[in-house]
């Protein structure tokens, strides 16, 4: 612990340092910190090596500076090809840890890390951010960061109390989206559209793919998987950040196709033909700020279709884009032809972030693992490792994280509940009046 | 014969309705809407319009100019005050009276009609409120004479009846079980609205109310695609609008600062969108917005077997179908589908031209399906296929939608106007 002690102060991370991260969470880069930080190993560890570890930790192995001394699967194979993969790149076998369910405690424990990156089935996501950040860790978690209210309250209470942080540290705000948005292009932002509309049958089946999955479909009902269009439309509408979700209410349709998945794959006898399930097929949900912005979120792994389609609607103007549709945009008085869609793709372009701009990714090593198979390596890492070096909570903070996952376990209240409203908590106890919209944050820092 | 069919059945019924007595119409409110619809009929051979209401002078004397240019007799008229049409379905032996006066008035001329035995069709919404809905459907059983939105256009009209299409394709199974529908009414109507606007008393609606104000026209689809009142039936609904504040700033923007319009207080929000349940567990998404600046909305349509988007405006109708379509979990276009499916209305239904164009309908150059189908009911004696129950359906998720949003989107239930003959009414069709 010692050592954990001096990383501490080496890093500056001491009260004062966590209250000035934690009201400037976005976009914090000043050039001396740059240079102060640039040349310090970033020491992370792995929990959970399946299709998004494998990806994840492939994208590390790649970036000059990252170290990987620990790994932790309880698979044991999966622990064999991550401590291959480490060997690899160049790097000392990593410490292995995988003897139970829990050994990523033992790892936490024993480990001097800069953070963790999780990426194990849901029901541990915050269990482990619990493990790091109570041994100075910080943690960056797949979607969704946790999953009850209690979980998430854990999490933003913990990192108040410690300053060590667990995110969505992969979502990254910066965006053209966001910032044509906080440009006005769009005027005042009305409505939002978006969803996970995703066939996802195989995967829940697939003994290779996620078959834990299935198990959330037959016990629960609601939105279970938010956090992909909400780590959009959270900066989209400025929530947490001069605005906050006030409550929701939320809808499920009848339940009938992993039945008739399974009856059709495996036979009417198989137990999945006939197991009750819980989620409804489709289930849609309104969410509303108190500023009156809306946000239609969807949510559908189980029909046949292709992918869903995202909408955002401001006084000004409307963005569409999705399988099928391509993006396109409306603009009041500067689209050529009145109330006809254009193409968006030159004022993505126009609007495009200047810290993408500024971007050039160094290549991956190699292209492992579930998570697309860009090239280079992708800007998220980029900005979770600038984070990591500066001391800074990631672009996606703590209270953006647990809004975001927060809508699983509000859902399925109001779905419960005969689509009752429930009221969305704040997790930031008030501080979203005074936290700069995203865009706003980043151009004040520059210019300060 | 201005119509002319190239089936056995329809052409005796051709044979018949040539010589059969002849259907007599009477018109309350003959602006935009009015006009379209007096001007349709005046096409029809064998339909006299012995009967004119409006209260506005010029309106009226121009809609019996027309009547008069079409050869037929010269109408008797009514205007003298806003209540004239209860004078008038008093008065007059008529088969039907075509309403299209501004929404409060829809109510109070359906019940004179079917209170003096005539049947009535409406433009949208065919009530504002569910009193005014149960009135119907209770006068329309005890007396016999039914008041429907059976005028309106989209399922039979849209894109040569591509909507009626899709129903057949759902019924052939191609679909699965629908499970969710989305759609709504997303129209920039700020022009219409504004004083000098085609509509102005739509603005009132604005400033007073709050919720779904215009549903008619996605519920045209959605009640026969989910089978709405003919096998299920909308059980509860919730809504939500989100803030206002668009039409004030387009009043400043176009009247100026200073214009009373600028800075009234717009209940309506500029955004609504209402989540309804079905008894057999479906879903619907509909949306309002006549505020935003944009183009049209969308129509997504999710069955077990497949998923349906009409993506006109970004491109075309798109069609998704589980192990039938060739590329896996992609879009490909719907046109050949429809085409396959063709419903056989729109299979059969081969129109004559319109003679002239008057009033707002969309330009369609020939006798429209649905007037068709009008007068033929009106002519055998039939109930209209969107009938008084799936009409007050249609309307009632405004009054609906405005009750929830008033309470924090609060789960409202949804009256079931069929009295439990949702059960066993069969599917919804067009024949």
């Amino acid at each position: 612990m010692n050592k954990k002690l001096d990383r501490r102060t080496f890093i500056g991370v001491s009260g004062a340092g966590i209250a000035g991260a934690v009201a400037a969470s976005a976009g914090r880069t000043t050039l001396a910190q740059q240079a102060a930080n640039s040349n310090r190993p970033i020491r992370l560890g792995f929990v959970g090596i399946g299709g998004r570890g494998s990806y994840h930790l492939d994208i590390a192995l790649g970036i000059e500076g990252v170290e990987v001394p620990a790994v932790c699967d309880v698979r044991p194979e999966a622990l064999y090809n991550a401590k291959r993969w480490v060997e690899a790149a160049g790097q000392p076998t990593p410490r292995l840890y995988g003897k139970t369910d829990t050994d990523f405690e033992r790892l936490c424990g024993e480990e001097d890390l800069d953070a963790i990156i999780c990426s194990t089935s849901w029901k541990w996501h915050h269990p482990i951010g619990m493990a790091a950040n109570l041994n100075d860790i910080n943690c960056v978690n797949e979607v969704p960061l946790m999953q009850t209210i209690d979980e998430a309250w854990e999490l933003v209470e913990t990192f108040e109390k410690t300053g060590y942080w667990t995110t969505l540290g992969f979502k990254s705000p910066n965006s053209s989206l966001t910032n044509m948005i906080h440009h006005g292009l769009l005027g005042d932002i009305v409505h939002c559209e978006g969803g996970y509309v995703h066939d996802l049958r195989n995967v829940k089946f697939n003994p290779d793919e996620e078959p834990w999955r299935l198990q959330h479909s037959i016990d629960r009902n609601g939105n279970l998987y938010p956090d992909h269009p909400s780590c959009r439309m959270i900066p989209v509408m400025d929530v947490n950040h001069g605005d906050r979700f006030d409550y929701l209410v939320s809808m499920s349709s009848s339940a009938v196709m992993l039945n008739r998945y399974a009856d059709m794959m495996y036979g009417e006898k198989h137990p999945y033909a006939t197991a009750e399930m819980k989620q409804g097929d489709c289930n849609i949900t309104l969410l509303r700020t108190v500023n009156g912005k809306m946000y239609t979120l969807n949510f559908d792994t189980n029909t046949p279709h292709p992918r869903g389609i995202t909408r955002i609607q401001g006084t000004k103007g409307v963005l569409m884009s999705g399988r099928g549709v391509g993006t396109k945009i409306y603009i009041d008085g500067v689209s050529p032809e009145s109330h006809q869609w254009e193409d968006a793709a030159n004022y993505m372009q126009e609007y495009e972030h200047p810290l993408r701009k500024e971007y050039t990714p160094a290549p991956r090593r190699e292209i492992r693992g579930h998570g697309g198979g860009q090239r280079g390596t992708p800007y998220s890492w980029h900005r979770l490792i600038l984070a990591l070096r500066e001391g800074r909570v990631s672009d996606f903070d703590v209270y953006d994280s647990a809004t975001s996952s927060a809508i699983s376990p509000l859902t399925e209240e109001s779905v419960a509940g005969k689509s009752k409203a429930v009221d969305f908590p704040d997790f930031t106890k008030g501080k979203w009046k005074e936290r700069l919209p995203v865009e706003e944050a980043f151009y004040k820092t520059r210019q300060g | 014969m201005s119509v002319i069919l190239n089936n056995p059945a329809a052409a005796a019924f051709a044979a018949q309705a040539g010589g059969a007595k002849p259907v007599r119409l009477g018109f309350v409110g003959i602006g935009g809407r009015g006009s379209y619809h007096l001007d349709c009929a005046l096409g029809f051979e064998g339909v006299e319009v012995p009967a004119l209401c409006e209260i506005q002078e010029d309106r009226l004397e121009r809609a019996s100019s027309w009547v008069e240019e079409s050869g037929r007799p010269t109408p008797r008229t009514y205007g003298r005050g806003e209540t004239d049409f209860e004078r008038m379905c008093a008065e007059e032996d008529l088969d039907a009276v075509i309403c299209c006066t501004s929404w409060k008035w829809h109510t109070p001329v359906c019940l004179a009609a079917n209170r003096s035995d005539k049947h009535a069709v409406s433009e949208v919404p065919i009530s504002l409120t569910l009193d005014e809905a149960w009135e119907l459907v209770e006068t329309c059983e005890k007396t016999g004479k039914w008041s429907t939105l059976a005028l309106e256009q989209v399922l039979l009209e849209s894109s040569g009846g591509m909507y009626l299409n899709l129903l057949h394709l759902i019924r052939a199974g191609m679909m699965g079980d629908i499970i969710h529908a989305s759609g709504g009414y997303i129209h920039d109507l700020r022009r219409v609205k504004s004083p000098d606007g085609s509509e102005p008393w739509r603005m009132e609606h604005s400033i007073r109310r709050n919720g779904n104000l215009y549903p008619d026209h996605p519920m045209n689809r959605f009640i026969p695609h989910m089978d709405i009142n003919h096998g299920d039936r909308f059980v509860s609904l919730v809504s939500m609008s989100a803030r206002s504040g668009v039409l004030n700033e387009y009043a400043a923007a176009t009247l100026g600062k200073d214009h009373p319009l600028a800075s009234t207080e717009m209940a309506q929000g500029d955004y609504n969108a209402t989540l309804i349940q079905s008894e057999k567990g479906k879903v619907v998404t509909l949306n309002f917005d006549t505020n935003t600046p944009h183009p049209r909305g969308l129509y997504r349509l999710q069955g077990t077997g497949g998923v349906f988007l009409d993506g006109r405006g970004v491109g075309e109708s798109m069609i998704y179908l589980d192990g039938i379509s060739p590329e896996s979990h992609q879009w490909e276009p719907a046109a050949p589908y429809l085409e396959d499916h063709k419903h056989p209305v729109i299979r059969d239904y081969k129109p004559a031209p319109r003679k002239s164009m008057r009033g707002h309908g969309g330009g369609g150059r020939t006798v429209p399906l649905t007037w068709y189908l009008l007068i033929r009911d009106l002519r055998e004696g039939n109930t209209p296929y969107f009938d008084v129950y799936d009409s007050v359906t249609s309307s009632a998720a405004s009054p609906l939608s405005e009750i929830s949003v008033a309470n924090r989107s609060q789960l409202v239930e949804f009256p079931d106007f069929t009295r439990g003959k949702w059960e066993t009414r069969q599917p919804f069709n067009v024949s």
